[in-house]
């Protein structure tokens, strides 16, 4: 019964889309999770597994799932990996030295076989911080000129203020909904 | 056995792949011209919705098939601050197309400036260019013989490569299968100097 169910849900293309965020400890993953789940900022510490929730955006249903950055437990990460349609990577804008780290780590995920298909969002997280990198800083400290058969954008956003989530969020469902 | 077979048919299937590179200032209608092509050479695609198309700070690719070759076409971002990021495309592209919005007039000598800033690079030598003025729909636009002058005037920028302007409307699609047709005669003309994308890297 539950199979019928999921296979007219299928049909009616509402099958709830899989996102992962990703990133570094400390770039507002879980911030930036729960500003689009309940709009408002929540105080976090820091992930150790990960926190799942379901997010709604313009009647496009996601499941969002949100990884613990820590050193430790990156490589973790690609236990997730598999039928994932989207990845939002959080970087630290204002954390201009372990942007070589967050450039690292990736590179090393996006070789992953199982997220070739994987749209990816680059959001250039605490925007409100002074002296924070620039799109443009953030693109070339990530060396995401080398990604040429990826369609990406970067999103300049700061998730205590809510700003730039909306065309981040607008971006990735259209790019979700013409893949399909 | 199997993979002898199999690499005998990837062998037979493959097709040479070309980087086109399609450049402009922001709002030039890049993206839109990038979704208009991948509609009229692709079967059954569906093309996203010209409302629904936002600025681009990234990468846009698209890949089409067409005359025994296979076209991919990085579109990037055109604002100012993200023109420092083209550069790092220029040496392994096939050819270049440089999109010109025909209605804005007082962003023109903005655009041209950006264009012979582009063209004067070195890993640019000997590519085929493709400009489109582009927004031929909206009445009031300026036409090819007004856009032509205009970037015909640093020549020697231009150098001795295929060099063609071409009106274009990315909206409605007219012109789009004209400058494609164009731009893989001019690939193929250039193949010795740009030799097809090595695949096995991809």
């Amino acid at each position: 019964m539950g199979g019928l169910l999921s296979y007219f849900r299928n049909l009616l293309g509402s099958r709830e889309m899989r996102i992962l965020i990703l990133g570094l400890d400390g770039a507002g993953k879980t911030t930036i999770l729960y500003r689009l789940q309940v709009g408002e900022v929540v105080t976090t510490i820091p992930t150790i597994g990960f926190n799942v929730e379901q997010v709604t955006y313009k009647n496009l249903k996601f499941q969002v799932w949100d990884l613990g950055g820590q050193t430790s437990i990156r490589p973790y990460w690609r236990c997730y990996y598999s039928n994932t349609d989207a990845i939002i990577y959080v970087v630290d804008s204002a954390d201009k030295d372990r942007i070589g780290i967050s450039k690292d780590e990736l590179l090393y995920m996006l070789r992953e076989e199982e997220l070739q298909g994987a749209i990816l969002v680059v959001l250039a997280n605490k925007q409100d911080m002074d002296g924070c990198m620039s799109v443009a800083e953030v693109h070339q400290a990530l060396g995401l000129d080398a990604l040429k058969n990826r369609t990406f954008q970067i999103f300049k956003t700061s998730a205590v203020k809510g700003e730039g989530l909306d065309s981040a969020m607008d971006w990735l469902s259209n790019a979700i909904q013409n893949k399909k | 056995m199997y993979t002898l077979l199999y690499g005998l048919y990837k062998y037979m299937v493959q097709k040479d792949e070309f980087c086109v590179l399609i450049l402009g200032l922001d709002n030039a209608g890049k993206t839109t011209y990038l979704e208009a092509a991948k509609t009229k050479f692709t079967k059954n695609y569906k093309e996203m919705h010209p409302s629904k198309i936002t600025t681009t700070v990234g990468l846009n690719i698209g890949k089409i098939d067409v005359a025994g070759i296979r076209l991919n076409f990085w579109d990037l971002g055109g604002q100012v601050e993200l023109q420092s990021l083209w550069d790092k495309y220029y040496a392994e592209s096939h050819a270049l197309i440089y999109i010109v919005d025909t209605s804005d007039r007082e962003r023109i000598p903005d655009s041209k400036e950006t264009f012979d800033k582009m063209i004067s690079s070195e890993s640019l030598t000997g590519v085929p260019l493709l400009v489109l003025a582009n927004k031929q729909d909206i009445p009031d636009c300026m036409g090819v013989r007004d856009v032509k002058p205009i970037f015909n005037k640093n020549a020697h920028l231009i150098g001795r490569r295929d060099c063609m302007v071409m009106p274009v409307s990315a909206l409605n699609g007219d012109g789009i299968n004209e400058g494609i047709m164009w731009l893989v005669d001019c690939i193929k003309r250039n193949i010795d100097i740009r030799p097809p994308r090595d695949q096995d890297n991809t």
